[in-house]
C-alpha cells in the first residue's frame, strides 16, 4: 500500500463516517423516543459498497491498470472516426432526416410523446441559448415567453377563432415585445443582478396569468383549444379544400419537428452573422465591445427579443398540442430546467443543446420505473454530469484563439 | 439428426412461449396521481386505495381469464398538467399484453381535465376518485367517470349549513387559487349571495404559501361569523387553521373536502377542534367500508381522505371488466352504467355523464377525530 | 391603527426569517460568487432535524419539564447538523468545479437541491411533520395588538444570531480571513490563509443560520415539509440581491424589506394576497433599476456568466 493509496482510503473512511452522521438522524431517531439503526444501516451498506467499488476502480485507473484497455479503446475510436469521415456529410444528413421523418412510424404513442417534448425543449433551449450562450446574459425567467406564446395562441384561437398558422407569428411577435419589456430595465444590470431580476419577471408573468381572471381564466386554465389544422383537397363533388385537424400526436410530431428545424437553422444563421459576432463580443467583454463601436444597448435588447421569439413559437405549439393551458407549467423550476439543458449541453453549441434536451427529458422518463426515486436519481445525475463534464456534453467550438489559451 | 434436434428444440421453445403466455396472463390497470410534490399525501392514498382494491379482488377470485391483476401507477408530480399528460400518454401507449384496461385518477381537477382528453381519445375508461370540478364530467367525454361528488353540490350543502345551522350573516372566504379550490370558493360565494349572506371579502392566497399572517389578520379585524377556507390540500389547511388560532380568530371555521385528511388534525392539533368541513358521506359502519378498512389498514396504514374513493373507483372498474368479460372500453362503459352496488365510500351508481351523485354532509372535528355532524338533506344533526 | 401595528409585527417576523435565510446566500455569494440553490434545502433539513430531536426529547418527557432547554439543545444540534451537511455538499458538488464557469457550478447546485429535497422526502415521507407547539402558544396583548411568543422568539433569536455573526465576521481573525478570501482568493492564499477551509466554514455558518430559521419557521407555522425551502429560498435570494449581494448588513435589510412589502401588500392592496410576490419583485426591480448593485452593494466587477 503506497502512501497515496492510504490517503485515498482514509478520505474514503472519513467520507463514509460523515455520510453516516448525516443519514442517521433522519432515519434512526424515532418520534416514539427509540433509537434504531436497521434502516440507516440498510441504506448505509449499500452506499458504502457502491462507493468502495468506485474507489477501487479509481485507484486502479490511477495506477494505470486500464491503460491497455484505454489504448485499445482509443485505437478503436480513431478507426471509427476515420470510417465516419470517409462517408460524406450529406449522407449523414440524409440518414438523419430519414430517421427523424420515419420516427413516428417506428415508435408507439409514448415514444412519440417523449419525442415531441424533447423537440419542444430543443426550441426552448436554443432560444435561451441566444440570450445566455451567445450574448452572455443570464436569464432565469425564460419560461415566461413560453407562457406568453401559449396564452397568445390559446386566447386568439378560442376567442377569435384564429388559425394556428396565423397565431405562430403573432405569438412570436408578442413574445418578442415581452422580451423587450423585460429586457429594457435590466440592461443596466450585470451578472447575478440580472439573474434575479429576470427570475422576478418570470414569476410576475406567471402570477399575472394565474390571477387575471377576466383574461386568462386564472388557474382553471383555458380548455378545448383547437389543434392546428391544414386544408386538404377533396375531389368530390368538385375540387375543394376541407380543413383537417392535426389532432393525432403523429401530426403534432411533424409540426414541432418543422419548428425545431426552423429554430436550429435560425440560431445557426444568427450565430454566424454580424449580430452573432457582436453578441459574442459583448459576452467576452462588454466594455471593449462598446469601445469598438458595438451598440451594446440595442444588441442586448435584440438578444432578449430573438430569444423570446423561439420561446413564443414553442409556447404556441404547447397550447395547440395539449389543447389546454393553465399557469402551472410556467414556474421558475421550468426555467431552471431549460437553463440546465443549455449549460449541460454546452453553452452556445447547437448539437450540445439538442443532446442536453434529450438527456434531461429522457432521464426522468428512464427513471420513471423507479417511481419515488426518480427525482432523487435525476438530481444526483445532474450534479454528476456537471462534475464530469463542466463545460457541457459538447462544448462549443470557439472562433479564433485567445491570448490566454495560446501555449 | 442435428436438424431434427434443432427442430424439436425450436418447437419446444415455441410451445413454452405460447403456453407461458396463456398461463401467465396479467390484467393491467393504471393509476395517475401525484406521488411527489405538495399533493403527494393524497396521491399516495389514491395509489394505495387502488392497490387495496386489487388485493381484495384477487382474494375474491380475481377476474376470470387472468391470473394476476397488476397496477401501473404513474406519478404526475404535483398535479402538473404536462406531467399528467405524459403519464396519460404512457398509459395509453401500452399495447398487446400490457394494454391498460382502465385508469383510476387523476387527483387535481386541473390535471384530470387534460389527461382525460387523451385517455378518451385512446378509448380508455378513466375514473377519478377526487376531481370535483364541474367541468370534469361536463365536456361530453364518453369514458370519463368519477366516484367523488361535484363542487356545485358541495357549495349548496355548505351554504345551507351556514345559513340554517350556524345562522351566519357574514362570511369571509379565502382560497388558494387552484382550478379546484377557487372554483369551489366561487361557487360558495355565489351560493352565499343567493341565500342572502353577506360575503365581506373573497380573498386569495397562493398555493404552497406557508405564511398566512397577513390574510388572517385581515379576517380577524373583519370578524365575520364564518371564515370559509378553500385550500387545495390538508397540509396548507393545517397551517392555516393553526395560525388562525394563534392570531385569535373566533369566527366559525368551515372548510371543504380537500382538507379532509388525518394530517390536518396531526398538524393543527387542538386548533382544529370545533372546525367544520364538508365531505361526501361515508358510512363507516357499512359492511363494504368495514371490509375495505380491514384490507387497507393492514397493509397501508392510516386511511386517507381519498383512499376509499380510489378503492371504489378501482373496484367499479374491475367489476365492470369482470362482468363484461372484456377490456373493451365500450363494453366496460356499458357495464359501469348498469352498475348499482354498495361501495366503501358510497353507493356505486353512475349517471350517463359519468357522475356518481353527491352526498355531501358536514363533519366536525371533535376530540381529534372527524365526526359526522349535520346532514343538509334532513337539516338535522347526526 | 391596531390593524396596522398587527400587520407590522407580522411583517417584521417574516422579515426576520428571510433575513436569517438570506445571510447564507449572501455569505456564500460573497466568497465564491455562487448562487447556492441548495441553501433552501439546508433550511428544510434544519426544520426536520429540529422536529426529530424535539419529538425524541418529548417522548422521554423532557419537553414537559424543560421545554426551553430542549429547544436550545435542538437548536444547537440542528445547526451543527446542517453545517455538516453544507460542508459535505460543498466538498462533493462545488469544490471540484471551482475552476469551471459559474454556470456549471450553478447547475451542480440545482442538481444538489433536487437531490436533497427528494432525499428528505424519501426518508421523512410526503406528509407534513408537526412541531410540538404547546409551549409556545399564547402571547402579549398590547392595546389590541397581539404579539405571540413565537414572534418574540423569532425576533429575539434573529437579533442574537445577527449580532454573533457580525462579531464573528468583523471582530475575529476568522472573520478577517473570510473577508480576505472573498476579496482575493489568490492573494489570501499567498499570505497563508487556507482558502478551502475558509470557504467550507462559510458554507457551514450560512447553513447553520438557515437551520435556525428552519426550526423557527417550523415552530411558528406548526409543521415542516420537505419542499418548504424552495419558495422562501427564492424570496431570500431576492432579499440578498436587494440588499446588495455579498453584503451582510444588506442581506438583513433586504430580508426585512421583502417580508414587510409582502405582508403590507396582502394587508392593504385589493387582491394583494394573490399578487404579494409581484409587489416584492417589483420593489426589487425598481430598487435595482435605480441602484444597479442593490441598496448597500459595492460595485461588483464585470463578471461573466
Amino acid at each position: 500500500m503506497t502512501r497515496e493509496s492510504r490517503r485515498a482510503w482514509l478520505t474514503f473512511a472519513v467520507a463514509l463516517g460523515w455520510f453516516f452522521l448525516l443519514l442517521w438522524p433522519l432515519t434512526g431517531i424515532k418520534a416514539d423516543g427509540s433509537l434504531t439503526f436497521d434502516q440507516t444501516l440498510a441504506i448505509f451498506w449499500r452506499v458504502a459498497a457502491a462507493a468502495a467499488v468506485l474507489v477501487v476502480f479509481w485507484r486502479l485507473k490511477r495506477k494505470g491498470s486500464f491503460d491497455g484497455a484505454g489504448r485499445g479503446l482509443a485505437t478503436a475510436r480513431a478507426a471509427l472516426a476515420r470510417g465516419i469521415s470517409v462517408v460524406p456529410a450529406w449522407i449523414w444528413w440524409i440518414l438523419l432526416a430519414a430517421g427523424a421523418l420515419s420516427y413516428p412510424l417506428l415508435t408507439n404513442r409514448y415514444g412519440q410523446d417523449v419525442a415531441v417534448t424533447v423537440l419542444v425543449y430543443i426550441c426552448l433551449g436554443l432560444g435561451l441559448n441566444v440570450v445566455v450562450g451567445l450574448a452572455g446574459l443570464l436569464d432565469l425567467g425564460y419560461i415566461a415567453f413560453y407562457g406568453v406564446g401559449a396564452y397568445t395562441y390559446a386566447l386568439l384561437s378560442v376567442n377569435y377563432g384564429l388559425s394556428f398558422w396565423l397565431c405562430l407569428p403573432l405569438a412570436a411577435a408578442l413574445a418578442a415585445i415581452a422580451g423587450c419589456i423585460i429586457g429594457y430595465p435590466t440592461l443596466r444590470m450585470r451578472g447575478d443582478y440580472l439573474a434575479i431580476v429576470t427570475l422576478g419577471f418570470g414569476e410576475i408573468v406567471r402570477i399575472i396569468l394565474n390571477n387575471w381572471m377576466e383574461l386568462t381564466n386564472g388557474p382553471k386554465g383555458i380548455i378545448s383549444i383547437p389543434p392546428p389544422s391544414i386544408y386538404v383537397p377533396e375531389l368530390e363533388p368538385t375540387l375543394h379544400f376541407v380543413p383537417f385537424e392535426l389532432r393525432k400526436i403523429t401530426y403534432a410530431y411533424y409540426v414541432i419537428l418543422g419548428l425545431a428545424v426552423f429554430t436550429v437553422v435560425a440560431v445557426h444563421r444568427l450565430n454566424f452573422s454580424r449580430i452573432g459576432r457582436a453578441w459574442e463580443a459583448i459576452r467576452e467583454d462588454e466594455t471593449a465591445a462598446e469601445l469598438m463601436g458595438v451598440n451594446t444597448f440595442l444588441l442586448k435588447l435584440l438578444a432578449y427579443a430573438m430569444g423570446a421569439v423561439f420561446g413564443g413559437l414553442a409556447g404556441a405549439f404547447y397550447a395547440a398540442r395539449y389543447r389546454f393551458v393553465n399557469p402551472d407549467p410556467f414556474t421558475f423550476i421550468e426555467s431552471a430546467m431549460v437553463l440546465a439543458m443549455v449549460v449541460l449541453g454546452g453553452l452556445g453549441s447547437i448539437p450540445g443543446i439538442i443532446l442536453g434536451a434529450l438527456a434531461l427529458i429522457a432521464l426522468p422518463e428512464v427513471f420513471r420505473g423507479f417511481e419515488l426515486y426518480r427525482m432523487l436519481a435525476f438530481g444526483g445525475a445532474m450534479t454528476v454530469m456537471m462534475l464530469v463534464r463542466p463545460a457541457g456534453l459538447i462544448p462549443a467550438k470557439r472562433m479564433g484563439q485567445r491570448s490566454e489559451e495560446r501555449d | 439428426m442435428k436438424k431434427s434436434l434443432a427442430r424439436i428444440l425450436f418447437l419446444a421453445l415455441a410451445l413454452c412461449l405460447v403456453a407461458g403466455g396463456a398461463w401467465a396472463k396479467t390484467l393491467k390497470i393504471g393509476s395517475i396521481s401525484p406521488l411527489t410534490g405538495p399533493y403527494a399525501a393524497d396521491g399516495t392514498d389514491i395509489k394505495n386505495g387502488v392497490l387495496a382494491a386489487i388485493d381484495a379482488f384477487t382474494a375474491a377470485g380475481g377476474v376470470p381469464g387472468y391470473d394476476k391483476i397488476e397496477l401501473d401507477a404513474q406519478d404526475d408530480a404535483s398535479c402538473d398538467g404536462k406531467q399528467t399528460v405524459a403519464a396519460a400518454n404512457k398509459l395509453a401507449s401500452q399495447s398487446g399484453d400490457n394494454k391498460i384496461a382502465g385508469v383510476v385518477g387523476a387527483y387535481c381537477s386541473g390535471a384530470t381535465i387534460p389527461a382525460s382528453e387523451i385517455l378518451d381519445e385512446a378509448g380508455i375508461v378513466m375514473i377519478s376518485p377526487g376531481s370535483t370540478a364541474e367541468k370534469v364530467t361536463e365536456r361530453g367525454l364518453k369514458y370519463m367517470f368519477r366516484t367523488c361528488g361535484r363542487d356545485d353540490d358541495q357549495s349548496k350543502a355548505v351554504g345551507k349549513f351556514m345559513k340554517d345551522y350556524l345562522k351566519a350573516k357574514t362570511v369571509f372566504i379565502v382560497d388558494d387559487k387552484t382550478t379546484y379550490s377557487q372554483g369551489l370558493a366561487d361557487n360558495v360565494e355565489k351560493e352565499c349571495k343567493a341565500l342572502g349572506l353577506t360575503v365581506i371579502e373573497h380573498d386569495h392566497v397562493n398555493a404552497g404559501d406557508r405564511d398566512f399572517s397577513a390574510v388572517l389578520t385581515k379576517v380577524k379585524s373583519a370578524n365575520p361569523d364564518v371564515f370559509y377556507i378553500s385550500l387545495q390540500n390538508s397540509s396548507s389547511g393545517g397551517l392555516m387553521v393553526s395560525q388562525a388560532k394563534r392570531v385569535g380568530i373566533t369566527s366559525k371555521l368551515v372548510a371543504q373536502d380537500a382538507v379532509f385528511h388525518p394530517q390536518l388534525i396531526d398538524n393543527a392539533k387542538e386548533a382544529a377542534e370545533g372546525m367544520y368541513l364538508t365531505f361526501g358521506f361515508i358510512d363507516e359502519n357499512s359492511p363494504a367500508y368495514q371490509s375495505f378498512a380491514k384490507i387497507y389498514s393492514a397493509k397501508y396504514g392510516k386511511i386517507g381522505a381519498y383512499s376509499s374513493y380510489a378503492y371504489d373507483a378501482a373496484t367499479a372498474l374491475l367489476t365492470a371488466i369482470k362482468n363484461s368479460g372484456s377490456t373493451d372500453a365500450e363494453k366496460i362503459r356499458a357495464e359501469l352504467l348498469k352498475m348499482d352496488m354498495p361501495g366503501a365510500a358510497k353507493r356505486i351508481k353512475f349517471k350517463e355523464n359519468g357522475d356518481s351523485g353527491s352526498n355531501y354532509i358536514v363533519l366536525v372535528i371533535k376530540g381529534g377525530k372527524f365526526v359526522n355532524f349535520w346532514d343538509p338533506e334532513t337539516g338535522k344533526t347526526f | 391603527m391596531e390593524y396596522f401595528f398587527q400587520q407590522f409585527i407580522n411583517g417584521i417576523t417574516l422579515g426576520g426569517v428571510y433575513a436569517l435565510f438570506a445571510l447564507g446566500y449572501t455569505m456564500v455569494y460573497g466568497i465564491i460568487q455562487l448562487i447556492n440553490f441548495a441553501h433552501g434545502e439546508f433550511f428544510a433539513a434544519g426544520g426536520y432535524v429540529g422536529v426529530i430531536v424535539l419529538s425524541f426529547l418529548g417522548a422521554h418527557g423532557y419537553m414537559g419539564t424543560h421545554p426551553w432547554l430542549c429547544l436550545a439543545f435542538s437548536l444547537v444540534l440542528t445547526m451543527g447538523y446542517c453545517a455538516m451537511l453544507a460542508m459535505a455538499v460543498e466538498k462533493i458538488a462545488y469544490k471540484p468545479l471551482r475552476r469551471s464557469t459559474r454556470l456549471s457550478v450553478l447547475l451542480s447546485a440545482l442538481g444538489m437541491s433536487i437531490f436533497l429535497q427528494n432525499g428528505l422526502m424519501l426518508t421523512q415521507g410526503v406528509y407534513d411533520k408537526a412541531y410540538p407547539t404547546a409551549f409556545v402558544q399564547g402571547g402579549l396583548d398590547i392595546g389590541g395588538v397581539r404579539i405571540s411568543i413565537m414572534q418574540l422568539l423569532i425576533l429575539g433569536l434573529t437579533a442574537v444570531l445577527l449580532f454573533i455573526l457580525n462579531a464573528l465576521v468583523f471582530r475575529t481573525r476568522i472573520g478577517k480571513a473570510m473577508r480576505a478570501t472573498a476579496q482575493d482568493k489568490v492573494m489570501s492564499a499567498l499570505v497563508g490563509i487556507n482558502s478551502n477551509r475558509i470557504i467550507s466554514l462559510t458554507f457551514a455558518i450560512g447553513a447553520g443560520l438557515a437551520a435556525a430559521a428552519g426550526i423557527m419557521v417550523g415552530l411558528y407555522y406548526g409543521a415542516v415539509r420537505y419542499d418548504m425551502g424552495f419558495v422562501p429560498g427564492v424570496k431570500a435570494f431576492a432579499a440578498a440581491v436587494l440588499g446588495g449581494i455579498g453584503n451582510i448588513t444588506g442581506a438583513m435589510l433586504g430580508g426585512f424589506i421583502i417580508g414587510m412589502v409582502e405582508i403590507m401588500a396582502a394587508a392593504y392592496v385589493p387582491h394583494g394576497g394573490e399578487y404579494k410576490d409581484v409587489f416584492a419583485f417589483i420593489i426589487l426591480i425598481a430598487v435595482l433599476y435605480f441602484m444597479p448593485t442593490g441598496i448597500m452593494g459595492e460595485n461588483v466587477d464585470d463578471t461573466r456568466v
